[in-house]
């Protein structure tokens, strides 16, 4: 009986078998590698050849794209990619201060029902497309638009206020487009904290505002930080709207990135570009998750 | 009486009539027309009737990809095997692909015969492939606001118009690059003259630049501005039941050409259905067809549209002489210094 076990081949070690688990993020890790990372790739080895290196057998290793960006002749880049930040910081800092408050109301909401219709309020705008809602707030904050002609109208105004082809109508449209990603994040966190740890505070003596700020708030920071990170890196990328409403006053990088791959035929430049924003805003986000992650003591999200 | 046997016979015979016959209805299959086609009222039309005329005539099938920007996907692709046969741009892109390989310079009468009867325009030094239609770059105004009616590309710079003149942002759109190079034109030596373009460009400030025609024909139509630079197209097409108080003019120094090119790619596989396919977008009564649709000037001169469409549009040897064509070549090799230094000039 031993004899026959011993000559019976080995099971293969469990080690060496895949696991359930692994079959099951096999799909996705498929789809990241397939939509991510190889996209992401082509972009990083084009960004450093002077051609498609696959097209035009002439195409050389170079680093003549970072340097122009570096060098900035033109006197654009720089402006650019300062442009989009700041459009970014601020339309992050707008939606957290409208989001924060919605999000916090709609967690602490006792009425199912009225969740429900406030969520769907948060929502119905997502279902329509960010080109449809960017022409919408055009036909508000043009010149002609309703604001303008209404204030004209009444008397109140004798040239139109200047709304949009600026900065200005860019950051309003871009807070409206990603608010709800700020809400829906925030919600989520807010919804886990326990409320009976705000009522304790209060019992002990603070008010509902020393109670919001000391317990209430540090508790959500997690949400606060998902939340920023994702409208940070949205806005960031947001080319739709800022081509539409920054008219002449507005050059960000991605619509720069657009304009060397539609118009200018320089995907190369293109790569460059794309990989120094991403780089830009990979420290930003890094430092950002470590300063708030030091200010909660808790572990943070990169 | 059918045996078993009788029934194998045929079959095998059936099979292997099939195998040998495969190459044929393979290349029937294969004979596929890869084009490139702009959406909208055109897009309509050609799928709707010009499309499917050819593909009857022809007996092949025609992918129309109306998906801009098309020069990007043409560059990402094989030159033995591109993405398109026939490309359908504007002129300037056009020579951006004939720079790179891209597409084939000039077509012959004896391969696209309906070439000996286009204008001079259509296949100039200035074209690569053959120019099928024409639109003229000028100025759009509104007839309802009180202002006068423009007769120079000057009249733009008028201060009364501050803050409601248009035009578009120049490294983004063919339109406002060869905006920039009439400056040159009308404040200097010519069209190269970018100096003279650049002084000119600051008279214009406050402006509004947008990106794409449809846009601008929005913003004449709302009033957003009360003069832009436009084609005569955006502006015609607003007549008879859909009338609105815009009106064209054609400034005294001349139009620009707006041309609506194709070119055949050098590494099709079907290159005589290709310029079947242009000859036919040649042919008077597909070029009447779509010029009265979408109010473009046909480059074939035996086309004779209807009364109101032939007034305006561009049908004789006197009205084609005003149009003026830039150098393409000249503008691209030059392209990223200009689009800096506009983009600084323009940012208020």
């Amino acid at each position: 009986m031993i004899l026959r076990h011993d000559t019976e081949p080995m099971p293969a070690p469990a080690a060496l078998r895949p696991s359930p688990i692994a079959w099951l993020i096999a799909p996705a890790l498929l789809l990241f590698v397939l939509f991510f990372v190889l996209p992401f790739s082509v972009m990083a080895v084009m960004s450093v050849y002077s051609g498609n290196p696959v097209t035009n057998p002439n195409a050389f290793l170079t680093t003549r794209h970072y340097m122009r960006f570096i060098v900035d002749d033109a006197d654009i880049f720089h402006d650019a990619l300062w442009a989009t930040l700041k459009i970014g910081f601020i339309t992050t800092v707008i939606s957290l201060l409208i989001g924060y408050p919605l999000a916090h109301w709609m967690a602490r909401m006792q009425s199912r029902l009225g969740h429900v219709l406030v969520l769907m309020a948060v929502i119905a705008p997502l279902l329509t497309g960010i080109v449809v809602r960017t022409f919408a707030w055009m036909t508000i904050l043009q010149d002609k638009g309703v604001i303008n002609t209404t204030l004209m109208s009444w008397g109140l105004i004798s040239k139109p206020l200047p709304l949009m082809y600026n900065e200005f109508g860019t950051v309003v449209a871009l807070v409206h487009i990603y608010v709800p990603f700020m809400v829906l994040t925030l919600t989520g966190v807010i919804g886990r904290i326990d409320e009976r740890l705000e009522q304790a505070a209060r019992s002990l003596g603070a008010g509902r505002i020393r109670a919001f700020v000391e317990v209430t708030l540090p508790l959500s920071l997690p949400g606060v930080l998902a939340g920023s990170l994702l409208v940070f890196a949205l806005s960031i990328s947001a080319y739709v709207t800022p081509s539409l409403m920054g008219g002449n006053d507005v050059l960000t990088l991605p619509m720069l990135i657009a304009q060397q791959v539609g118009t200018s035929f320089n995907p190369n430049f293109a790569g460059a570009l794309g990989m120094i924003l991403l780089v830009v805003c990979l420290i930003i986000v890094i430092a950002y998750n470590k300063i708030l992650t030091r200010l909660t003591g808790e572990k943070g999200l990169a | 009486m059918i045996s078993r046997r009788s029934i194998l016979r045929a079959g095998t015979g059936l099979a292997a009539a099939t195998t040998l016959g495969a190459p044929t209805i393979l290349h029937a299959q294969a004979s596929t027309l890869k084009i490139t086609t702009w959406g909208g009222k055109w897009g309509d039309i050609m799928k709707a009737t010009v499309l499917p005329a050819f593909e009857k005539e022809f007996k092949c099938t025609v992918s129309a990809d109306q998906a801009f920007p098309y020069v990007p996907k043409l560059q990402a692709s094989s030159k033995n095997d591109p993405l398109y046969d026939v490309l359908q741009t504007n002129s300037n892109e056009q020579w951006n692909c004939f720079t790179e390989g891209l597409v084939m310079d000039k077509v012959s009468v004896k391969d696209v015969p309906n070439v000996a009867d286009v204008y001079p325009y259509a296949v100039s030094d200035k074209i690569v492939g053959v120019t099928i239609f024409t639109s003229a770059i000028g100025l759009g105004y509104r007839t309802d606001k009180g202002i006068t009616p423009p007769k120079s590309w000057k009249d733009l710079a008028d201060p009364k118009l501050a803050g409601a003149r248009g035009s578009y942002l120049i490294p983004v759109n063919s339109l406002g690059q060869c905006h920039l190079m009439m400056l040159g034109k009308v404040y200097g030596k010519g069209l190269q003259d970018l100096d003279a373009a650049y002084k000119a460009l600051e008279l214009l400030k406050p402006i509004k630049l947008v990106d794409f025609t449809g846009q601008m024909e929005k913003m004449l139509l709302s009033a957003e501005v009360n003069e832009g630079v436009i084609h005569d197209s955006g502006v015609y097409r607003y007549e008879g039941d859909n009338r609105q108080p815009v009106d064209f003019c054609s400034p005294t120094e001349g139009v620009v050409a707006l041309e609506q090119v194709l070119s055949v790619t050098p590494g099709s596989k079907v290159k005589q259905l290709a310029y079947a396919y242009m000859d036919y977008m040649l042919r008077p009564d597909v070029q009447k067809l779509l010029a009265e649709a979408v109010w473009y000037s046909p480059a074939n001169k035996k086309v004779k549209l209807a009364e109101k469409y032939d007034t305006k549009l561009l049908t004789t040897p006197e009205k084609v002489a005003t149009l003026i064509q830039p150098d393409w070549k000249w503008y691209n090799a030059r392209k990223e210094d200009i689009d800096g230094r506009v983009t600084k000039i323009l940012k208020s």
